[in-house]
């Protein structure tokens, strides 16, 4: 058993890819906001890439281990501790009984992903064992984890001692200015061309009113098309407004003026327009991402965008792995 | 309108938004119910799973399985067989709620609302009645539970349903709240655009409110018999009827809910064509009002 002794921000039991399978009763997807970060998390520790990991959020937890593990620790570096000596991340550690992993702010990046060898044992729920801590379903009792709870492991056998190659991690950027791949469409005839062009040519700011369901940006106005315009009734009077429709996850919806990234677990269904969508290759730069910091929309096609989802699932195998 | 062919709309890596049409209206609904339960029934490789909504089909795909060209070229073949005319039936469980309308709590969350973000906002009914030429909020009262309301789907939250008024002299419009509120009770009855929604928490939200019903529609703690396979209760295609209470009867059934004795009124055994529905609106005098 693993003892929460403090919760972190929100820290939550996440599998990849998430809850498939259920939009139409409208539940989100979950899952890891960086699976880059998750799945060699996992891969380090022996575990299946897609196997139930720990998210940590710009702050994080303390937690006892009352039984020998290995872990490993990836992603946003929260300078992880076990009992007051640092530890590397992106390498598998051994951990005795009765040892403390304390996470702390991250000194780059913003989410942290902790694997166990056997992975963390929670109930499946529709399909999967991620956390939708808003709706109060799946991980642990339905939401984040909560000090005073014993988080249980499956029995793995995990190796210390091994490390992901340099050039196979996410490279988290310094200078707070993410290009992040978008596709366009579905709504982009919604758009006309100088919207198109502003968007493209924006410094998007990410604000602080983000969370797990959606990334709000703060930047100019939008402008609309002749059919954001002029419209049946049934669509809303806003211009932006559009009959209710199924959101792909990654969408930018544009909520009146705002455009919000419905990432993952986001509305499945809604009134607004998304003339663009976030393919999954960009999504852990928006995990990694901090308030304030800045994005720069990049347009590819969705066969660029399938080749990239690719070559990151590439790189999350043993063979980007080594000894240390 | 419909479009021929539909339009066939990509969203990022993973996902297709087929638009059927530019309308609200229950053959584009059932289109979309169709075309996904064909999707399905047919185990089409690489679809993970399908959304239908009031005129659209969001559809998500395994790219490793199929690309894009070849999922449009699959989902029109199975569009070009649906045949939602003739004798095409669609199962559909009528359900009654009870619901007080102009009742005290979405009023306080009304005058929330006036008190925290904006002063001049006129009363939600009122409001409405205005904006669809009612004489006033009781005759928008008669118009909305008028008629039974169509889940054309779920979504935005689980277990949230997205109505349309099966009664086309029951169709209104109302605009969204903007900025939204912050606070909206759990079983919140609300427009946007002409959707009706009932919302399944306490939470914020962008629905005109007007309406209240005691009736859990998501419980995660199967307190009814209705939640012990799921924690939701409607789902698409069913018929949802608001039956008008009082404030008391409201209460009482509240108390039920939570001792567990509320009986749920659905009727399980209906079906619902397209081809009787056409008939029967087309029978209506569209100049009579509630």
């Amino acid at each position: 058993m693993i003892e929460v002794i403090k919760p972190g921000l929100e820290s939550s039991i996440q599998d990849w890819p998430g809850r498939y399978g259920y939009l139409n009763l409208g539940f989100p997807w979950s899952g890891p906001m960086d699976s880059w970060s998750m799945r060699l998390a996992n891969v380090l520790v022996g575990n299946a890439p897609g196997a139930p990991a720990l998210e940590c959020q710009f702050m994080g937890p303390t937690l006892k281990f009352n039984q020998a593990a290995v872990i490993a620790v990836t992603g946003a570096d929260m300078q992880p501790k076990l009992d007051d000596v640092a530890i590397e991340m992106w390498r598998s550690v051994a951990v005795t009984s009765g040892q403390t992993l304390t996470l702390a702010f991250p000194k780059l990046g913003a989410r942290t992903y902790l694997a166990v060898a056997g992975a963390f044992d929670v109930p499946e729920y529709y399909g999967s064992k991620g956390t939708f801590h808003k709706g109060g379903l799946g991980g642990v009792e339905g939401h984040a984890i909560q000090a005073g709870q014993s988080l249980s492991v499956n029995t793995g056998n995990g190796q210390a001692g091994r490390q992901v190659k340099e050039g196979a991690r996410p490279h988290i950027k310094t200078d707070k200015v993410w290009e992040v791949e978008v596709v366009r469409g579905p709504n982009d005839d919604w758009v006309d061309d100088a919207g198109h062009q502003r968007f493209l040519s924006t410094d998007w700011k990410l604000s602080s009113k983000s969370d797990r369901s959606g990334f709000r940006l703060d930047g100019p106005d939008w402008t609309f098309n002749e059919r954001a315009h002029n419209k049946l009734p049934e669509h809303g009077s806003d211009p932006a407004n559009i009959m209710d429709q199924g959101y792909p996850v990654g969408a930018i919806n544009v909520a009146g003026q705002t455009p919000i990234i419905l990432v993952n677990d986001g509305p499945s269904m809604g009134g607004f327009i998304n003339p663009y969508t976030v393919p999954q290759c960009a999504f852990w730069k928006l995990g990694q991402s901090k308030p304030s910091e800045v994005y720069q929309f990049k347009e590819v096609s969705v066969a660029q965008a399938q080749q990239q989802a690719r070559d990151i699932a590439a790189l999350c195998t043993e063979a980007s792995i080594e000894q240390v | 309108m419909i479009y021929d062919p539909p339009r066939f709309l990509p969203g990022g890596d993973r996902f297709l938004l087929i638009e059927f049409g530019d309308e609200m209206t229950l053959e584009l609904n059932f289109l979309a119910q169709d075309l996904a339960a064909q999707t399905a029934a047919q185990k089409l490789t690489g679809v993970i799973e399908t959304a239908p909504c009031f005129a659209t089909l969001l559809v998500h795909y395994e790219p490793d399985e199929i690309d894009f060209a070849d999922l449009v070229k699959e989902m029109t073949r199975l569009y070009e067989g649906v045949d939602i005319e003739g004798d095409f039936e669609l199962p559909s469980r009528l359900l009654s709620l009870p619901a007080v309308y102009l009742d005290p709590w979405t009023e306080d969350a009304m005058k929330k609302y006036r008190d925290e973000i904006n002063p001049d906002k006129e009363p939600d009914p009122e409001f409405i009645a205005g904006l669809n030429d009612l004489a006033d909020v009781d005759q928008f009262v008669r118009v909305h539970a008028g008629t039974e309301y169509w889940v054309a789907a779920l979504g935005f939250w689980p277990g949230t349903p997205f109505m349309m008024p099966l009664d086309p002299r029951c169709k209104l419009v109302a605009p969204k709240y903007n900025p939204p509120r912050t606070f909206t009770p759990k079983g919140t009855i609300g427009m946007g655009g002409s959707s009706t929604a009932i919302y399944p928490v306490d939470g914020p939200g962008g629905y005109q409110i007007f309406a209240r019903t005691p009736v859990p529609i998501w419980d995660m703690n199967r307190g009814l018999p209705q939640f012990e396979q799921a924690p939701y209760l409607l789902r698409p295609t069913d018929r949802l009827k608001f039956i008008p209470c009082s404030v008391e009867e409201f209460e009482a059934a509240e108390r039920q809910v939570s001792e567990g004795t509320y009986q749920i009124n659905i009727a399980e055994y209906q079906k619902i064509s397209l081809k009787q529905y056409k008939h029967w609106v087309s029978g209506l005098d569209m100049e009579q009002r509630f």
